[in-house]
């Protein structure tokens, strides 16, 4: 046969790349119901789509030629749902997927590629840090610098899935990524736990320098933790599909599923008792699109709902303030919360609903120390900022400053629930402090002063002035907002937008 | 079986207990009611778990940042 020498070595090569490291190690990760780089590839994308790059790349340093298969990470282009991505997949076998020259050669690339060609880029991260010595001595670290590997401006999605111990590499690719998903059990630092402890003789486990609680709760870097892999996995494939692939395209629209838009119980969700709360996400998830509520960042900042949701098969965002938590009450982590996801609707091109039910910001000297006057201006830039179609619907409290980032003023159309109240503050609040009465110091005068200072605050006198466009029933929520999002089309410049938040900070 | 503390994100009086030593609760269950800028808000579960204790009981006065009851995790 022709070419037989060369068609043996080629297939040698090829079985020793994708073989990854050792049998032990992959046994190891088997036994512990953990997929291996490849099996995450294989569960990922369409069947036979993968097309790999680097399969025959290794370490830059001869001593770990031979053991350094794709030098730690696949990459390549394949595809979900028949949509084209650039992908990567730590494979945690070799040298334990650390970063090293030629790898990062790798993600480069892949990185420049997918923003040139509009395609979204995803991870799939395990790092357990530099690989040294590789990259000790100035060759080394000047090895991995090169202009453009972390240049993004949010043409495309990225989103990654942290899935084992996390250093270095593989989280500055989640920290850069618009959605983070996280299997419990991993870790994402820095630097590791072992390395922390000796660079700064602080004890810490790997749970609190990194772990699910932390990175969901305490920082929100994280959007979702999970329990598996396949999990993970399927997460992202759920992020993507509200997207579009890049940011000159419209979100993708999709069927309508029976049952969506059963409203009517939002009267029951609401409370009559303007001092009872109530969870916001039970409105949202009546009247969108039957099980199109997908949450990000549900555990941080709690007193504010970021998500992505359906309306008639449409990608809608949502940014609704959750009496449930703080009473609604806006702090600096919901203000981040907000920013980022702010960004990321900008970014591609979907429309933002903002449903306020607030007292207002979350004053004190703790706010103040997270500087919250700061955040509560980064909040109202970022909406200033917006060019997507942007409605806001006062749901109930609306007051002050929160106010006028929940919308007002500045979005497309505002509509007012008819129980709506709407002012400088609390009615209830304003009278403690201008007559200093509390309620338990004479009910009766408190509460002619409360209605006192509560008139004029109703839907209607925001609707009277035409500061709302609209008083509507909550039942009529869906209808209005599908009416709306049809009327703002932006149908001049085809619903794309001007990005002009793409260079917004990465992270919180 | 890790022990976490739960803690008030706001400061208020307490209004109503409504868990007790011993309970599951899910994430974002209610473990007490502060009475707090003129409404009823819950301090909630931060994930799934079991009551340990909760060191408050009505009309006390919880400070921002307290913890307020323990959970087994």
């Amino acid at each position: 046969m022709a070419f037989e020498d060369k068609i043996s070595e080629h297939e040698r090569r090829s079985k020793k790349a994708r073989a990854m490291g050792s049998p032990k190690r992959l046994k190891e990760r088997a036994d512990a119901g953990i997929l291996n780089a490849r099996e995450r590839l294989e569960e990922f994308l369409d069947k036979d789509s993968f097309s790999e790059l680097g399969l025959f790349a290794h370490s830059y340093s001869p001593a770990d030629s031979e053991k350094s298969p794709a030098d730690g990470v696949v990459t390549g282009y394949g595809k979900i749902d028949g949509r084209m991505i650039a992908v990567s997949a730590s494979d945690f076998t070799t040298l334990g997927a650390s970063s090293a020259i030629t790898a990062t050669k790798k993600y480069g690339h892949l990185s420049k590629s997918a923003q040139k060609n509009g395609i979204p880029i995803i991870h799939l991260g395990e790092c357990s840090g530099a690989r040294m010595p590789e990259i000790m001595g100035a060759s080394g670290i000047g090895g991995i610098a090169a202009i453009g590997s972390y240049n993004r401006r949010r043409k495309v999605p990225y989103a990654s899935a942290v899935l084992g111990q996390s250093y270095g590499g593989s989280t500055w690719n989640a920290v850069m990524s618009d959605f983070v998903v996280m299997r419990k059990g991993a870790v994402m630092a820095v630097s590791s736990n072992r390395v922390t402890t000796v660079a700064t003789a602080e004890e810490v486990n790997d749970e609190e320098l990194g772990g699910w609680m932390m990175q969901t709760g305490v920082t929100g870097q994280v959007d979702l933790a999970v329990n598996s892999d396949l999990e993970a996995l399927s997460a992202i494939k759920r992020f993507l599909s509200y997207l579009p692939s890049h940011n000159g395209e419209l979100p993708p629209v999709t069927d309508v599923p029976a049952g969506s838009g059963g409203e009517e119980n939002i009267l029951e969700l609401l409370p009559e008792e303007r001092s009872k709360t109530y969870d916001v996400r039970k409105i949202i998830k009546a009247f969108v699109d039957k099980d199109s509520y997908f949450p990000l960042k549900e555990r941080f900042g709690k007193a504010v709902v970021t998500a992505l949701t359906r309306l008639n098969g449409q990608t809608v965002g949502i940014v609704a303030n959750n009496p449930k938590f703080k009473g609604g009450a806006l702090d600096a982590d919901s203000c981040d919360k907000i920013c980022a996801f702010l960004a990321l609707c900008d970014s591609f091109n979907v429309p933002l609903v903002l449903m306020a039910d607030t007292p207002g910001f979350l004053i004190g000297v703790e706010g103040e120390k997270q500087k919250i006057p700061g955040k509560i201006m980064n909040f109202l830039q970022a909406l200033e900022l917006c060019t997507v179609p942007k409605l806001a619907i006062v749901m109930r409290k609306s007051f002050g400053q929160a106010y006028l980032n929940m919308g007002g003023g500045r979005v497309d159309e505002m509509a007012a629930w008819f129980t709506g109240e709407i002012g400088f503050v609390d009615p209830a609040i304003a009278v403690s402090v201008v007559h200093g009465l509390k309620y338990k110091d004479d009910p009766e005068r408190y509460k002619q002063l409360t209605e006192e200072m509560a008139r004029g605050s109703s839907a209607y006198d925001l609707a009277a002035p035409f500061l709302a466009q609209t008083v509507i029933d909550p039942r009529e929520t869906r209808k209005w907002i599908s009416d709306m999002l049809e009327v703002h089309r932006r149908r001049p410049d085809g619903g794309i937008g001007e990005h002009l938040m793409e260079t917004w900070p990465l992270t919180l | 079986m890790a022990k976490i503390e739960v803690k008030a994100e706001v400061a208020g009086v307490v209004w109503k207990v409504v868990t007790q030593p011993g309970a599951k609760v899910e994430e974002d269950d209610a473990i007490l009611i502060l009475e707090s800028m003129k409404m009823e808000i819950p301090v909630t579960a931060p994930v799934d778990g079991t009551i340990v204790e909760v060191y408050f009981s009505e009309s006390e006065k919880v400070s921002e940042g307290e913890t307020v009851a323990i959970l087994e995790i």
